[in-house]
């Protein structure tokens, strides 16, 4: 099992209930160790390749269409 | 080091505008997004297209209507124009519409940055922007290029000596021409060629081809050069021009066909003859950017051939070159890009107008189109002059093709020249977009007296003689 850090950038964070909401969703979908900013919208987590590859976090609900969260990948380690 | 955005727009038309406003939307105003380009905020549109030309066809229409009263007993009068303060007025009305609708717009949008100057791509990351002060770079995390079209200019001899006028500079003139030969026999010269007709110059409009416009149903087009005909402008059709020079203080142009070379003698050339994509100068090739002289391909996601950037508008490869069609692109751009989608969009269900009068609007399958694709289609073709409503108008030039697919009935083209035809070609969109067939519009009831009529006698008359019913009757 090969882990990755992921550090993405995620729009529309207001406040920190914002921050437990990216937080979980993340969780929800399989990642963890998830360090969000509210300050400058900076989010990092691990994931393991056989649970949910990078390209995936993006895709998870918190960050669908209707969600008022977006999140792109900067950068994989 | 270069500052950094986390989209990059090349351009500041419709499609760069709806692109910048989408993302920030998407994002609660959080995307830090440039977009760059030169020339006046708002592109083709509202600067040289849509907006001047139909501000100059209603002032057109209304010099005609006098000229041309459609009711006895109200006599003709000759109105007096001051071609001058007309075009001023008309300038006047491009700056508003510019002012309100793009520049007020993207000062109200604190993470919009407007860059001034020439983009061009350093790698896939970086662009340069050129412009009188200098140069700088800026680097990216998306980019959209949505950098429009310009007029195509043919390689006629003599035609850059002499000078000529395109939907770009004609909205400079001042004094309007006795005469002008309109090379093209697209949009731009039928709309601008009754403008000015109806202004009172002698218009001959010189194309190579026997149609009209390509993407006519050929029935609609005969009948839109028949009436424009009988308003007086000279169609030479099937001609190439050969050179262009200048005699005394006219102009020649020069044409031939099959029988042999003439020249015609004019007082100014207008070039319509069509538009190409502006990739000149983008640095594409190293950003890893496929093109072609017509244009940047993309696939139906509106990606290039690199993942990381998307293109939109009129710089794209493809059969449209509309203004709301580069908005949506723009939007659907955006989209893709921050909800991590690959949506697209449905191009036979996009609508498009020629603002002559009558007009020409259009939305789906030609007829033949449909056949050469799917083996078969059904249609049926009704006059506008069985419609009660141009009747009483007195208009009653025109035609509306519904076209069908033949075994199910669902409509898959609507076709129209009326009066006041770009208003309700919608009705088609929505019958095309949801599958409606020729019974679902037949079910609808229609305003009477409307000339939107014309689409539901048209599906009616796939199940009657239409000829054999009473006002409203379904």
């Amino acid at each position: 099992m090969a882990s990755k850090k992921v550090t993405m950038k995620v729009f529309g964070m207001t406040c920190d209930d914002c921050v437990r909401h990216v937080t979980k969703g993340l969780t929800d979908g399989g990642a963890h160790d998830v360090n969000v900013s509210l300050e400058s919208g900076i989010v990092s987590a691990i994931v393991e390749d056989t649970d949910i590859s990078p390209e995936e976090l993006t895709k998870l609900p918190v960050f669908g269409k209707n969600s008022q969260y977006k999140a792109q990948i900067r950068k994989l380690e | 080091m270069a500052e950094s955005f986390d989209v990059i727009i090349v351009g500041r038309g419709a499609a760069a505008f709806s692109a910048a406003i989408k993302s920030s939307e998407l994002t609660s105003g959080q995307a830090s997004i440039a977009m760059v380009g030169f020339g006046p905020l708002g592109g083709t549109c509202v600067n040289v297209g849509c907006v001047p030309s139909k501000y100059l066809i209603e002032a057109a229409k209304v010099v005609h209507t006098q000229q041309n009263p459609r009711y006895p007993g109200i006599s003709s009068t000759a109105p007096k124009i001051d071609f001058k303060r007309l075009m001023d007025s008309l300038r006047e009305a491009v700056l508003e519409e510019r002012e309100t609708k793009y520049e007020n717009v993207v000062k109200s949008y604190n993470n919009i940055r407007v860059f001034e100057g020439m983009a061009t791509f350093i790698d896939r990351n970086n662009i340069s922007i050129r412009n009188s002060s200098g140069e700088t770079t800026i680097s990216g995390y998306n980019f959209i290029i949505a950098t429009g079209s310009s007029t195509k200019i043919k390689n006629i001899p003599g035609l850059k000596e002499t000078g000529y006028m395109t939907s770009d500079s004609v909205w400079d003139m001042n004094s309007l021409p006795q005469t002008i030969a309109i090379i093209g026999g697209g949009f731009i010269g039928l709309e601008l060629g009754q403008a000015l007709n109806r202004l009172g110059s002698r218009v001959k409009i010189i194309k190579e081809h026997v149609t009209i416009a390509p993407g006519i149903e050929p029935e609609l087009g005969e009948v839109l050069v028949e009436y424009l005909t009988e308003e007086g402008i000279e169609f030479l059709s099937e001609r190439v021009v050969t050179g262009v020079s200048k005699r005394n203080e006219k102009k020649i142009v020069t044409i031939s066909d099959i029988s042999g070379a003439e020249d015609i003698e004019v007082d100014e050339i207008l070039i319509s003859t069509g538009r190409d994509a502006n990739v000149n100068g983008l640095g594409l090739e190293k950003a890893g950017v496929k093109y072609s002289e017509r244009g940047i391909s993309v696939g139906k996601d509106l990606k290039t051939s690199n993942p990381d950037i998307y293109a939109a508008g009129d710089v794209i490869d493809q059969r449209y070159k509309l203004e709301t069609l580069a908005a949506r692109e723009g939007t659907v751009a955006a989209s893709n890009i921050f909800n991590n989608l690959e949506d697209g969009i449905e191009y036979s269900e996009i609508p498009w107008a020629i603002f002559t009068e009558p007009q020409l609007a259009s939305v789906g399958f030609l007829e033949s189109e449909y056949v050469s694709r799917f083996g078969k289609a059904k249609s049926r073709v009704v006059d506008v002059a069985l419609v009660p409503k141009a009747r009483i108008l007195r208009e009653t030039h025109g035609k509306c093709k519904i076209v069908t697919d033949a075994e199910t009935g669902k409509i898959v083209g609507v076709h129209v020249v009326s009066p006041y035809a770009a208003e309700f070609i919608i009705e088609g969109v929505y019958a095309i977009k949801f599958g409606q067939t020729y019974n679902d519009l037949i079910g609808k009831s229609h305003i009477f007296p409307t000339v939107s009529e014309v689409i539901k006698l048209t599906a009616q008359s796939f199940t009657r003689d239409i000829e054999k019913m009473s006002c409203c009757m379904e």
